[in-house]
């Protein structure tokens, strides 16, 4: 095999892998156990192939053999405990340098992994002459806790009859987790899989299914399947159940899988695949990858769609039937994204995963485009644009093509991240599905660049390079081809559209952050001239300078313009000469963007100016946030006349800010507009209760909406009863669930809902009819029942009396009323996805927020137990979440992360980590009694080596660690010994790390008194040091507790939060919105310390050398140990494989290495 | 013997005792007083008779009562002998047939009647035998057509035989309809769920009163998904309903708007073109054999053993 022919792609393994076989031959439900071997043919690509390094983990291997020859074989998983045990660090900064590099030391991609299978003598001389090896290991999984999810109901019958099923899931490339593997996207190679399972169970994996064979004894059968295609091992996956099986009726190569008795939700819900399948086909004119394709939809799953090679494993919750509305277009976008992803499936690093995500994000929005329509299309493209522009303000930049030089750890490309993103493993969740956001975004930009023509071209191009490659079935040094990366990309990009998108690429692609604009304007009459100036804020974090074109759209009087502007580095102003002139007395119609001609009322107009409006980057072809200010009546003549809906959103959302009558007037417009799109209408409502809010004491008129509501969907004879429901209009059915729910969040002078639009809602829901409909109402009656909650307003309560049923304000008694009957009726009749039990359960945890009854948690554990609908459960654990913060409960805390550790459905546990980092019951800024060193040193066992099974929920735990204690040592925890460090290198003395907290504070202290940036703080202390490190002495010679001691010092600093020391207090001053069951406190991050960082990176170093040393002595043991015999060598493996400390890995002590 | 006394003997317990001190005051209930007196007298008589200078109350009172079933029974039973012959008065041969057939030996009574200790009792006093009120008649009674001879029975009542137009004018304004709806719906739910909450396990938001607002508990299921995405039966109707009986539109005004979302009538397309559970299982039957589905095909027997 000659390596020189795969221009570009230098494989990190001294070997190429061509094919695979994986026989799983039991699977025991009842045990949860899994026996099977596999085997990999290699080719060594090096003449002296003597270690085959492989990933697994949590397997239990037996016994390892090449050609036939039994392979002593060593097994360290090293990202089972992080940290060590003996190692009292606790700030977060040590962790994930240290989890970082645990990953790395296991990371395929650079050549390495867990099991290291040591070649046996005899073949080294074939290894020599480059000949085949065949690598055989037999393994067992007992209780996966991670790869492998079983789900055993627990009820009476055969384990078919219980509706008993097996699927494999993870977090990116996590198929080691259950079986041995290269597990990389980027070694493909062909595969043989075959399952045997019970005779009432199918066996769903991937490829081409040959033949079923029942074994002798006719009790079980054995799945055959082929995988001709060159294809990654984190694209495998497998499915085992008693599946119903539905072979598409319009495309019989298609297989749909579902548990038993959903077989008419899975006819309906997969009735409109082929449609799906035939748009992708189309536009990149190239046909499906496999052979085949199956769709398994299973309970518990981990997320809610994963694409494998030829199958996607979905949530059994997306099926629905026919009469369910809003689950409808979900379950579709769910449906086209998992087929988007079947095209793109492998990259070659982790670096160019961007193009994965993003192209087969990007053809899924055009999927969106073609099927829900342009609106929706650019709704959504507004939605992403706001998500990921809001995460990297907030958060920091999101880098779509990271450059990692040398690895060192001062060339981390994101310094601002409490976690590397080398690693897929090391990713919080939340930063993964931002990069995927940012990756179509960014494909979008491109196409704005080079026409989707073009776009289309290269995609077609790149498949085409791939399905050659794969075709040439002998020549495995081609499948390299297969593997998308960002030189590929561009590479035909050019080549096919001719033209540079270097300078795009540069700016989004290896560059994090977004833009922040912020424009105003002046006309000009005498020159008759628009003064444009557009500033930009690049300084704070998660911006960036733009610099390039720009554009603009002026609607005038006489019609709309573009101009495109240069933003240069010094140019803020900008001169755009205006066509028309200020002519207003003329009636005249006003040509728009689209062609179309309007009347409009031109009196709100400023009498010298002829302009309308003014957008700057309509086409939202910069990945940016602007701020634009422009006059009031300039935005309501954009909602009204504008005809893009990215327009009239954001007139809606600056409308806010001007509560005129004007702007109400516009808004009811927009609101009664049939030809308004729906979304725009929707949010219309939210900002005309606001406005009207803001108007209260001059509203003149029935409450907002109200009368609306009623022309639109009441009785003409009865205006106080609602018509029967009909929901064949889908646009109707969006406005009439939204309207209550916005009517809802009306106050007046005494800050308290209307009495007439709580009576209202109550007669909604009295007289709300679902007979004659041929939809559901579920989430029509959930919304009334928001509407319910938001409709609440704080208890006035008398020095903190006990809430009792006897002091139950009347209003509110109502509302109970209406909560317990729709709570108990669930019982008896439930809803779809129990959406009415998930609204009652808020409105619940609201009425005690509000004080109107007993803060109580039971309730809500009751139902977050294990057995309720997943969705459910998530509601009470969020009023759990939420009741934590609030009472500061430390029982509930620990109840919590008990769940955490323990729950059987992996997504619960990770819910419950995301809603404690949303919603944390204290921060790093604000003190709490919760925070105790028996926590950190929970979580930090958490995230150290509880959640060595799913790196999901690591990552989980690093954020909730990091939302609740900073990047530095818990304030908490009691200072260790005092010792300063000297860093030579860097010629500067430090403080012992472990004593950051103070400097943290410090530093927020300063930060507070001045303005000063993280380097500002930087080079103070370095400068003074010697005053500074004789400060903290002083500071640390008093015998004060740190807690305390803290205390004084943020002194100055919790002032300024928000948070008052009572939270029942704070309820009672509070105006009379609802209070919002996540306060989004500012998580203002201790800015981090320079020459803190600077010694972590000196201490890596040391650990770094020390592993080197222990790595050698490692090979010398294994020398040594070859001819050990196998007994000995499967007990020491065995307890390897769980033992709990990777040390055991390294200073191996077993009995065949002891002498 | 008097057919009201074997009419009211169901009621002689009732009145029978304690008559002073209840004031007696319709005029049946003394006549029934008058008659179980005199009763009492002649069993009073007959144990004096008999030898007995006195009785307890309660002796007396059970002798009368046999005494009166006896009577009652002879009454009856003569009256049916007489029925059972088509007439309707009782006549002499009727009550011997009844003495006989009761095991008694009707030659020995004018022997005993004309005993000489005999006492002699003074008659009951003479009330009115109570009137039955007369049924409510309702309407015109029919006067017998020419045919019918004029000594047959009178018609009865009309409304036992003619459809008596008795309901209202159905309530047909639409705010009261729908408003009954509501309450009814409102009221079954309530007393529904209020029952399940008796019944069973329950939950409670206060704790000070643990009734008030009681909430079923929640209980969970070994298979929470079933619950939540199938529909329940009574969706599963109301869908048949519709489907049978196309929607009225009472919308159809406002169904007109031009900004359908585009992908919901495809649905519809759909759901036409697949009616639930109707079409494609019988294409799968009837293409069996079109369709090479590997899933479809049947599994294979094991081959004869081989070494691996």
């Amino acid at each position: 095999m000659n390596r020189k022919k795969d221009k570009g792609f230098e494989s990190p393994r001294p070997f190429k892998l061509t094919h695979q076989v994986v026989c799983i031959n039991n699977i025991n439900f009842q045990r949860k156990s899994v026996i099977g071997y596999v085997e990999l043919t290699i080719f060594p690509t090096v003449v002296n192939l003597n270690r085959i390094k492989l990933n697994s983990k949590q397997c239990r291997i037996y016994r390892v053999r090449v050609n036939e020859l039994e392979a002593p074989f060593i097994y360290n998983d090293p990202t089972l405990e992080v940290c060590h045990h003996e190692s009292k660090q606790r700030n977060l900064n040590y962790f994930s340098s240290a989890y970082t590099a645990a990953v790395s030391a296991v990371d395929p991609d650079a050549g390495h992994g867990e099991l290291v299978i040591k070649v046996p003598s005899e073949l080294w001389k074939q290894g020599d002459d480059l000949k085949v090896l065949k690598v055989y290991i037999e393994f067992s999984l007992d209780q996966p806790k991670g790869g492998l999810h079983f789900v055993v109901p627990d009820v009476e019958g055969s384990m078919a009859e219980r509706g008993a099923h097996v699927f494999s899931f993870g977090y990116q490339n996590s198929t080691r987790f259950w079986f041995p593997c290269v597990d990389s996207y980027s070694e493909l190679c062909t595969w043989k899989l075959e399952f045997t399972v019970d005779a009432s169970m199918v066996a769903v994996s991937c490829g081409d299914l040959v033949e079923t064979i029942y074994t002798h004894d006719m009790r079980k059968k054995t799945f055959h399947y082929v995988l001709p295609i060159p294809t990654a091992a984190p694209n495998i996956s497998l499915a085992v159940g008693p599946f119903e099986i539905l072979v598409d009726p319009y495309m019989h190569e298609v297989t749909h899988f579902c548990l038993p008795q959903l077989l008419p939700l899975l006819k309906h819900s997969m009735s409109y695949l082929h449609e799906i399948f035939e748009f992708y086909e189309e536009i990149l004119t190239c046909r499906y990858p496999y052979s085949c394709f199956k769709t398994v939809f299973v309970d518990e799953a981990y997320v809610q769609v994963s694409s494998y090679a030829s199958m996607s494993i979905f949530s059994t919750n997306l099926l629905h039937s026919a009469m369910i509305i809003d689950q409808t277009p979900q379950t579709r976008r769910c449906l086209a994204q998992a087929l988007a992803q079947q095209f793109f499936d492998c990259s070659k690093s982790q670096a160019d995963e961007w193009v994965l995500k993003g192209i087969s994000g990007y053809i899924y929005g055009l999927y969106l485009k073609k099927t829900f329509g342009v609106n929706e299309y650019r709704h959504w493209i507004k939605e992403e644009l706001d998500k990921i522009v809001d995460y990297e303000l907030k958060m920091g930049g999101v880098l779509l093509h990271p450059t990692f030089s040398g690895g060192k750890e001062k060339d981390n490309p994101t310094p601002h991240l409490h976690f590397s993103i080398k690693h897929p493993h090391t990713l919080s969740w939340e930063y993964y599905k931002m990069f995927q956001c940012k990756a179509h975004l960014v494909m979008r930009l491109i196409e704005n660049r080079i026409s989707m023509e073009f776009m289309l071209q290269v995609f077609n191009k790149l498949l085409s390079l791939a399905s050659t490659a794969s075709s040439q079935k002998y020549q495995s040094h081609m499948w390299s081809q297969m593997l998308l990366s960002t030189h590929a990309f561009l590479k035909s990009i050019s080549n096919v559209s001719g033209k540079d998108i270097g300078p795009l690429i540069k700016q989004w692609v290896d560059q994090s952050s977004v833009v922040k604009f912020f424009g105003s304007f002046a006309f000009n009459r005498k020159r008759n001239v628009l003064e444009l100036e557009i500033r930009q804020d690049y300084t704070s974090s998660g911006t960036q300078k733009y610099v390039g074109p720009i554009k603009v759209t002026v609607q005038e009087l006489d019609g709309s313009f573009n101009h495109t502007l240069q933003i240069e580095e010094n140019s803020l102003k900008h001169d755009i000469p205006c066509h028309s002139k200020s002519r207003r007395n003329k009636k005249k119609k006003i040509p728009l963007m689209n062609g179309e001609e309007v009347d409009m009322d031109l009196s709100a107009m400023d009498a010298d100016s002829p302009l309308l409006w003014i957008r700057i980057d309509p086409d939202m072809s910069i990945l940016r946030k602007v701020e634009f200010e422009q006059a009031d009546f300039m935005w309501q003549y954009q909602l009204r006349y504008e005809r893009d809906v990215v327009a009239q959103e954001e007139a809606i959302s600056a409308l806010e800010k001007f509560p005129t009558p004007a702007s109400r007037l516009a808004l009811t417009d927009i609101l009664e507009q049939e030809q308004c799109f729906y979304k725009v209408r929707m949010q219309a409502c939210f900002c005309l209760s606001r406005i009207a809010n803001a108007m209260v004491s001059t509203w003149q008129g029935p409450p907002a909406m109200k009368s609306l509501f009623t022309r639109m969907f009441c009785c003409k004879s009865c205006p106080n009863i609602v018509k029967t429901n009909n929901f064949i209009n889908f646009q109707s059915y969006f406005l009439q669930k939204t309207m209550p729910v916005a009517m809802a969040l009306l106050r007046d002078v005494q800050n308290l809902c209307p009495k007439d639009v709580l009576n209202f809602i109550l007669d909604l829901i009295k007289y709300n009819d679902n007979r004659k409909n041929k939809f559901s109402d579920n989430y029509y009656r959930a919304d009334l029942i928001e509407a319910l909650t938001n409709s609440l307003t704080p208890a006035i309560s008398i020095n903190n009396e006990v809430r009792t049923v006897d002091n139950l304000n009347a209003d509110v008694r109502l509302i109970l009323e209406e909560i317990t009957r729709f709570l108990n009726m669930e019982k008896l009749l439930p809803s779809f996805r129990n959406t009415i039990t998930v609204s009652c359960l808020r409105a619940i945890r609201q009425l005690q927020k509000n004080g109107h009854i007993p803060s109580d948690p039971s309730l809500f554990k009751s139902y977050a137990q294990y057995g309720h609908f997943v969705d459910v459960r998530i509601a009470a654990l969020e009023a759990l979440v939420d009741y934590t913060r609030v009472e500061r409960s430390a029982v509930e805390l620990q109840w919590l992360l008990i769940m955490v550790q323990n729950d059987p459905t992996h997504y619960v546990r990770h819910k419950i980590l995301g809603m404690l980092c949303k919603n944390p019951p204290f921060t790093k800024t604000t003190d709490s009694t919760l925070c105790n060193e028996a926590l950190v040193d929970q979580l930090w066992k958490l995230m150290n080596s509880g959640t060595s099974h799913d790196w999901r929920l690591r990552c989980d735990a690093v954020n909730l660690y990091y939302t609740l204690f900073g990047l530095t040592r818990p304030s908490c925890l009691p200072l260790p010994e005092l010792g300063l460090v000297l860093n030579l290198k860097e010629k500067k003395a430090v403080l012992n790390p472990t004593i950051k907290p103070e400097l943290a504070v410090e530093n927020l202290c300063l930060s507070l008194t001045s303005d000063f940036s993280d380097e500002d703080i930087d080079m103070e202390t370095v400068h003074d040091s010697q005053a500074f490190i004789h400060h903290h002495l002083n500071l640390l010679e008093r015998p004060s507790t740190p807690g305390k001691h803290t205390h004084t010092h943020t002194h100055t600093h919790r002032q300024k939060e928000t948070e008052p020391p009572s939270v029942e207090q704070s309820m009672l001053s509070m105006p009379a919105t609802p209070v919002p069951s996540f306060s989004k406190e500012a998580t203002s991050s201790a800015s981090k310390h320079g020459s803190e960082h600077s010694h972590h990176h000196h201490h890596h170093h040391h650990e770094h050398k020390k592993k080197k040393k222990k790595h050698k002595h490692k090979h010398k043991h294994k020398h040594k140990h070859e001819s050990k015999d196998k007994e000995k060598e499967r007990e020491r493996d065995n307890s390897h494989a769980y033992s709990n400390s990777p040390a055991s890995g390294r200073s191996l002590r077993s009995p065949s290495l002891s002498d | 013997m008097a057919d009201p006394a074997v009419a009211s003997g169901g009621s002689l317990n009732a009145g029978g005792r304690g008559s002073g001190s209840k004031a007696a005051s319709s005029p049946a209930e003394n006549y029934h007083l008058a008659r179980r007196r005199t009763l009492q007298v002649v069993v009073s008589a007959l144990l004096t008779e008999c030898g007995f200078e006195s009785a307890e109350k309660a002796v007396v009172e059970t002798l009368t009562e046999m005494m009166q079933s006896y009577i009652t029974e002879i009454g009856r039973c003569a009256k049916a002998y007489c029925e059972h012959t088509a007439r309707s008065i009782p006549t002499l041969s009727d009550t011997v047939v009844t003495l006989i057939e009761m095991g008694f030996n009707v030659d020995t009574l004018p022997v005993y009647a004309k005993r000489s200790q005999r006492m002699v009792i003074t008659a009951p006093p003479v009330t009115n035998p109570p009137v039955t009120p007369k049924a409510l008649s309702a309407g015109q009674k029919r006067t017998h057509p020419p045919h019918i001879p004029g000594h047959f029975p009178e018609f009865p009542d009309p409304h036992t035989y003619i459809k008596t137009p008795t309901f209202r004018e159905p309530v047909s304004d639409y705010q009261v309809v729908r408003e009954k709806a509501a309450t009814q719906r409102r009221d079954v739910e309530r007393a529904l769920t209020r029952f399940m909450a008796k019944t069973g396990e329950t939950q409670s938001l206060f704790k000070d009163d643990i009734t008030a607002f009681p909430l079923i508990a929640a209980r969970p299921s070994a298979i929470p998904y079933l619950s939540a995405l199938l529909p329940s039966e009574l969706e599963l109707q109301t869908l048949e309903e519709t489907d049978s009986s196309e929607q009225d539109d009472q919308t159809d005004s406002e169904n007109t708007a031009g900004n359908i979302i585009t992908d919901d009538p495809g649905a519809d397309k759909e759901n036409s073109m697949l009616p639930p559970s109707g079409v494609v299982p019988s294409t799968k039957a009837s293409e069996d054999n079109v369709i090479d589905n590997p899933y479809l095909r049947p599994v294979k027997k094991p081959k004869v053993r081989r070494k691996k």
